[in-house]
């Protein structure tokens, strides 16, 4: 990281986290189970197992997450599984109410 | 009409041989003279030999194509008919599945033995923290999105758990940069190490599957004792009358909280595998889910009933057949402090056959005895000795009641959990998490947070939340994630951006949970961590 300089808060916690050797624990890192954690950034947990460096609010990135099946156990995938799930909610941030959970309870 | 399904078509096939020749041999083996109901099985082979087929081809070996070459558990098999159905367009109706998952778990399905471990994902136990797995890399490979347990309760050979590597790459295709494959040789690792490991740790053939297809399965029908624990709400007991209806069970449940308020409803069940009980009931009016086990014999069944909608709510259970071995399973308080008396409700089977005796220093009074519950108001002298005790009611014996003098410590229980926001307007609801305060004596050591430390039960407490690091601090995650109540449950707050937030964000946060317990003139506190995060929009039976 020697010709690299962190231009954000989030940037300089990874930076740190490389300084510090924490970058091996984050692999190796359990939470509640059904979590995922240890991507960068994580979907519920973040790589430092908190929540400051989540991208959030989720909605800002949630399509981020299904057009490209980033998260296929968390979000459902329009690649191939659910191709029309967000096809009611042009805009995450101000259509996330018409988003179903895609396996129903009930 | 209705089809006859498998059992009764064996029990009257049964009935013809106890009719006959093999009749003196047969009496009083049991698996004959009763064999349990099976869920219906409809016409599930028809539908695999004629529709399935069109897809998974039969092999020379006479086998079909991958659904011969897998087991698992119903919720497993359930997860696998609703894909057949989102992706290659099965048209499977919720009848064939029905029936699909009773055949496949009954021929396919895992044993008592292997599923034991995994059982809290199956019970969608909150609050569980997953050991890594030492074998491979499945933790880093598998268990970052999935619970470990989900591949845990598969069992394939290393070609078939390869072919679920191939569908992996197939149906997420970007999957190789989502699991780090930038920084390693990902594809090379998942098409070669892990099914070879995965193939050694959770084989198709083994011992154990096939000693329990050979096994006489249980018949569940009698009156069992049963007791167990809601957090947050206290502990419950009472009995279950369990009785054969169609291809399952009907039950009715005669239970009392541990204030003495009925907790009563009726229920009914399928058992798949021949262990599996999948229920459905009303339980003090509320809808709930059963997932528990029988053992193998048939003498208890243990597990968890949940809320459809929150099944973070629910409760543990533990139930033994009434009329076997006198035993004591649960105290509706499992404490009293010396000094104090209480009532305390003694769960159990075969508690009619003596006194209430719950050792030196402790004085009681039998208010009313039965077999499944003895009520007793327990006076500690102001001089008992502090620590555990074993009770005993006649013949029955039990421990996991303690008398105290003074706490020594007290810790949170769970000690590190998840809540997630919801609501809103949205589809998911909000999830919460429930905390109780468990006070602990610090056993012969002296020592606080050691193994002998004797645990004393749960405690009312006043509970507060607090920033669990200095980002939480700056980002007011007390301020905007939620609430706890005096109960120790913690509320998450609603779903979406919250234009309030710095950054707009989630009312996601970080938490240190306090719980502060008075103990006469002294005051201890205990807390654990709650993460409040966000919505899931894919939960499927098995995470």
């Amino acid at each position: 990281m020697k010709h690299l300089k962190p231009l954000n808060k989030k940037a300089t916690l990874v930076d740190q986290a490389v300084e510090n050797g924490q970058m091996d624990e984050v692999v190796a890192m359990q939470v509640v189970v059904g979590c995922a954690a240890t991507f960068d950034p994580g979907w519920e947990v973040d790589p430092f197992g908190s929540v400051a460096a989540l991208c959030a609010p989720m909605e800002a990135d949630l399509y981020g997450c299904s057009d490209p099946c980033w998260w296929p156990a968390q979000v459902p995938d329009t690649i191939n599984t659910y191709p029309d799930w967000n096809a009611k909610a042009a805009s995450a941030q101000n259509d996330w109410r018409a988003l179903q959970s895609v396996f129903p309870k009930k | 009409m209705r089809r006859m399904n498998g059992p009764q078509r064996r029990r009257r096939r049964a009935g013809l041989l106890t009719g006959g020749l093999a009749g003196t041999l047969l009496i009083g083996t049991g698996a004959w003279a009763a064999e349990p109901p099976r869920p219906d099985e409809g016409n599930a082979k028809q539908i695999i030999t004629e529709r399935c087929s069109t897809c998974h081809e039969r092999q020379a070996d006479g086998s079909l194509h991958r659904i011969d070459h897998v087991r698992k558990t119903p919720e497993g098999w359930t997860m696998t008919l609703f894909r057949m159905n989102q992706i290659h367009s099965a048209n499977l109706s919720p009848e064939d599945s029905r029936a699909l998952v009773a055949y496949l778990s009954a021929r396919q399905g895992l044993a008592p033995e292997e599923t034991a471990p995994y059982r809290y994902i199956l019970e969608r136990l909150p609050a569980v923290v997953e050991t890594p797995i030492a074998d491979g890399d499945l933790s880093v490979m598998c268990a970052r999105c999935h619970s470990a347990a989900r591949f845990g309760l598969q069992r394939r050979d290393a070609d078939e758990w390869k072919r679920l590597a191939n569908f992996h790459l197939g149906q997420f295709p970007s999957i190789e940069y989502s699991l780090q494959g930038r920084d390693r040789k990902w594809w090379e690792i998942a098409s070669t190490q892990t099914p070879q490991v995965l193939g050694q740790k959770f084989p198709f053939k083994t011992k154990e599957w096939a000693d329990w297809q050979q096994a006489a399965k249980p018949d569940l029908a009698g009156v069992w004792a049963v007791t167990g624990h809601r957090p947050g709400l206290g502990r419950y007991g009472g009995t279950a009358t369990v009785a054969v209806e169609r291809d399952g069970y009907s039950v009715r449940y005669d239970l009392t909280d541990a204030g003495g308020k009925p907790l009563s409803g009726t229920g009914k069940a399928l058992v798949y595998t021949g262990y599996e009980w999948r229920g459905t009931a009303t339980l003090g009016g509320q809808e709930v889910r059963e997932v528990f086990a029988a053992s193998k014999d048939g003498q208890s069944l243990s597990g968890r009933w949940f809320l459809p909608d929150h099944d973070e709510v629910g409760a543990t259970v533990t139930a033994v057949r009434t009329g076997t071995a006198p035993t004591i399973l649960g105290f509706s308080q499992e404490h009293v402090k010396t000094g104090t008396s209480a009532r305390v409700t003694v769960w159990g089977s075969g508690l009619d056959g003596g006194p209430v005796d719950f050792g030196p220093g402790v004085t009681v009074k039998t208010l009313s005895q039965s077999a499944t519950a003895a009520v007793v108001e327990v006076a500690a002298a102001a001089n008992a000795a502090p620590g555990a005790r074993t009770v005993s009611v006649g013949k029955a014996k039990g421990g996991g009641f303690t008398v105290y003098a003074a706490l020594d410590s007290v810790l949170v229980e769970p000690a590190f959990t998840i809540a997630r926001v919801g609501g809103n307007g949205g589809a998911t609801p909000p999830v919460s998490a429930q905390f109780e305060a468990i006070g602990y004596l610090n056993g012969p050591d002296g020592k606080p947070g050691t193994a002998d430390d004797i645990r004393v039960g749960a405690l009312p407490a006043a509970w507060t939340l607090e920033p669990f690091n200095e980002a939480a601090k700056l980002m007011e995650d007390v301020k905007f994630a939620g609430t706890i109540g005096p109960s120790g449950l913690f509320a998450p707050a609603l779903a979406g951006p919250n234009p309030q937030r710095a950054f707009g964000t989630n009312n996601i946060g970080d938490l240190k949970v306090v719980a502060t317990v008075k103990d006469g003139a002294a005051t201890l506190t205990g807390d654990g961590r709650l993460i409040s995060t966000v919505q899931r929009w894919n939960d499927p039976p098995i995470r």
